[in-house]
């Protein structure tokens, strides 16, 4: 236990440094000047226009760090052998993985808790009514990022870094389509497409549940149950991940 | 010179006795797009006593690294055995071959960081980290992040992390790489006092002087095998000459 | 002498991007006739993005307007940009208050009615959107009926609880004749509380055409209009008007 608080500290250390501040900084002035922006072309629609186009953006930007620096965390460890350090001591190649994802995901916590914070004063300073829809569906973007994180991380522990991070995008886009495949697997031709259409649908993770940017911009009703219940789901999604990434490790030889 | 026959160097020992124990080890790789494969260790059988300072040497790419992977559970081997005569890694001490530790770390969070690992409770890796930055004259780098330390000093912090947890066996590869004279004695002194303390040392290293001078056994590996096992005085009295004739003889007379 | 040369050659860069941007001519209006997807496209593409979707392409419906209604004061593709915001984002109330006045200014009150009625069957609970039928059946609509219709439309927007208490009034003398300028007013009033900047600027055009020249009687007739809107959009109203205080 000590080993993965060691390590999840140590991640944190390591990730927090200089990229989160800028991505903040950078976000905050996309805010600013995209938000004044927008309320001058949207007839007074600035309330919605920032909570919606704020939630876009906190996604994207979360959606980006963690694409990216999840990829480097075990290739790094490999690459500069610091991993040597780490395995000759009675350190679990599980505590490992899961340090390293708890360190990226309190980054993360920071980060995309910090842009939603910002958010939510925005739109309050717009007047756009920021209730706590805003920072449940801010909640829910971090919950999505935390997922795609464990899906790099195991991409890293058997491709490198670029291809992880790419495959990591792909992973998104297409957990945006998810509906789209369940579509598919239920109009398939045969039982064999529709066997593969439900196997790709239930490997890919599905990040369109319960659309909550429309929740929070008032466009639709919203329905707890079903926001717990997608939330419970990513959490073991993560863990599957998470598990897949570790027993990959554990064949892995430095 | 002898093979085989007397590769572990030794008579029958009780197991209580042995820090190390690796029976007919063998390593082989897959390497590039073809899938050669290449032997690395082909069969290796040592023994490495409790309190000993033993000596690994060799030429480049026998292997010595290899073994001590395996040893350590860095790498799985092929086939054969390897027993340690600890509890386990919590009791082992490793300084890997040119280290490189976390940049963004200073030297004394870098040591509480490893003492964690270990699982030590916040004062007790507080003070071991004070005690071994001092140990090996680190102490007024303490502060300083590991990205501005030199080689020797990283080599030194990196002895200091294989003794964060005060451990019984120490595997150490190459341990005087980098260190200036002062630094090299410094290492040559503290291996001497972790042998007065009845801990286990292994280390590799190409300075056949300093082997001569710490090690109470030495083994000599050439491609992926102990092509000779014995104490020091053994070696020298089989030739007078001196270590370095010795090692050059038996690397270049094996088949 | 090379540094100089170099940094001389730089600033004659910079001036020449500079220069060549500020010389650009004003861009004309562009193709009044732009494509617009389906909302059917975007549903089967990604709904969680629905909204931004819709809000992008609304943001887009109101540069467009803005771009031709002073230029070529041609609205070709308004029609189709109404029905992919609404049908993306039904309760974006904000798009069919802004659609149906530019659908008007297009030509195109039966695609405004239409879209309208649909954003109704979506926001039960809203009233500003039958009542905005209403108004458009009153003053655009045509045939015998079209009183009864609006006056219909009031009655359901009146239904809505939390409603403002003049619409059962409207609804409930519409079909009757006489006070024809009054109900108007009360219907421009609405239309100016709840307008964005264009259809303020018609609401406020109507209103002083609708408004009494005799100073003392307009006087009454702006309070009467006053339930409509807050104090402070009253306010503003009255600045829009020329008066003062």
């Amino acid at each position: 236990m000590s080993q993965v608080v060691a390590i999840t500290l140590n991640t944190f250390r390591e990730t927090i440094r200089d990229r989160v501040l800028t991505v903040i900084v950078l976000f905050a002035l996309v805010m600013i000047v995209g938000g004044l922006w927008l309320g001058s072309i949207s007839l007074e629609q600035q309330g919605r226009m920032m909570k919606d186009f704020g939630l876009v953006s906190v996604t994207a930007f979360g959606v980006v760090v963690a694409a990216f620096i999840a990829a480097t965390l075990v290739r790094k460890e490999v690459e500069k052998r610091t991993v040597f350090v780490l395995f000759s001591k009675p350190v679990s190649r599980g505590a490992f993985i899961v340090g390293k994802f708890l360190g990226l995901a309190a980054t993360l916590a920071v980060v995309i808790g910090g842009m939603g914070a910002f958010l939510f004063v925005m739109t309050l300073l717009v007047g756009g009514g920021a209730s706590g829809m805003l920072l449940a569906a801010t909640a829910l973007i971090y919950l999505q990022v935390l997922v795609l994180t464990a899906v790099v991380v195991f991409f890293s522990t058997i491709t490198s870094a670029i291809l992880s991070s790419m495959l990591g995008l792909g992973v998104f886009v297409a957990g945006q389509l998810s509906h789209n495949v369940l579509s598919l697997s239920r109009i398939g031709a045969d039982v064999a497409t529709e066997a593969v259409s439900w196997v790709v649908f239930v490997v890919i993770p599905n990040f369109n549940s319960v659309d909550v940017k429309a929740a929070a911009v008032g466009e639709k009703a919203v329905d707890w149950a079903e926001i717990a219940l997608w939330g419970g789901y990513l959490v073991a999604y993560m863990v599957v991940a998470l598990g897949a990434a570790a027993l990959v490790m554990r064949r892995k030889e430095f | 010179m002898h093979g085989a026959a007397n590769s572990s160097g030794m008579g029958a020992r009780s197991s209580s006795d042995i820090a190390i124990d690796l029976c007919d080890l063998r390593k082989t790789v897959t390497v590039g797009f073809r899938r050669r494969h290449v032997d690395i260790l082909r069969g290796v059988d040592l023994s490495v006593r409790k309190g000993d300072v033993f000596g690994l040497i060799g030429p480049n790419g026998a292997g010595k690294t290899t073994t001590i992977k395996v040893a350590l559970g860095l790498m799985r081997p092929t086939s054969g055995v390897v027993s340690l005569g600890v509890c386990g890694l919590g009791e082992v001490g490793y300084l890997p071959e040119n280290p490189y530790f976390y940049d963004y770390l200073s030297g004394r969070e870098f040591l509480v960081f490893c003492g964690r690992l270990f699982g030590l409770g916040p004062e007790q890796r507080r003070a071991r980290a004070d005690d071994l930055l001092d140990g090996v004259g680190l102490k007024a780098s303490a502060s300083v992040h590991l990205r501005k330390y030199s080689k020797g000093m990283l080599q030194r912090i990196g002895i200091a992390q294989a003794l964060i947890n005060d451990p019984r066996l120490l595997l150490l590869d190459e341990p005087m790489t980098g260190l200036d004279p002062i630094g090299r004695l410094e290492v040559k002194r503290l291996i001497q006092r972790l042998h007065s303390e009845g801990r286990t040392v292994l280390f590799n290293s190409h300075v056949l002087a300093d082997v001569g001078e710490l090690c109470t056994r030495i083994a000599i590996m050439k491609a992926g095998r102990i092509a000779w096992a014995g104490t020091v005085d053994e070696a020298l009295a089989l030739s007078p000459q001196g270590l370095e004739a010795f090692f050059m003889h038996v690397v270049e007379s094996e088949a | 002498m090379r540094r100089l040369v170099a940094v001389a050659v730089l600033v004659l860069a910079m001036t020449v991007v500079a220069a060549y941007q500020a010389t650009r001519p004003e861009r004309a209006a562009g193709d009044p006739r732009v494509f617009v997807p389906t909302a059917g496209f975007f549903e089967d593409f990604s709904p969680s993005f629905r909204t931004s979707i819709a809000d992008a392409y609304y943001l887009y419906m109101v540069q467009y307007y803005g771009e031709h209604i002073e230029a070529d004061g041609r609205l070709d593709s308004m029609a189709e940009l109404v029905d992919l915001v609404t049908q993306l984002s039904p309760r974006f109330i904000k798009a069919y208050q802004f659609g149906v006045f530019a659908l008007l200014d297009a030509g195109e009150g039966q695609a405004a009615y239409q879209i309208l009625q649909r954003g109704i069957e979506a926001n039960p609970d809203e009233w500003r959107l039958p009542a905005l039928a209403g108004f458009l059946m009153y003053r655009y609509g045509q045939g015998e009926t079209k009183n009864q219709v609006a006056a219909d439309w009031y009655a359901r927007a009146a239904a809505v609880p939390g409603s403002p208490v003049y619409l059962e009034r409207l609804a409930a003398t519409l079909t009757a004749k006489g006070g024809e300028r009054e109900k108007a007013q009360l219907m421009w009033a609405q239309i100016y509380a709840d307008g964005d900047k264009y259809s303020r600027a018609k609401a406020v055009t109507e209103l002083d055409a609708l408004l009494s020249t005799n100073p003392a009687v307009r006087a009454n007739e702006l309070n009467a209009v006053r339930e409509a809107m807050s104090l402070k959009t009253f306010g503003m109203l009255l600045r829009d008007l020329g008066i003062e205080g």
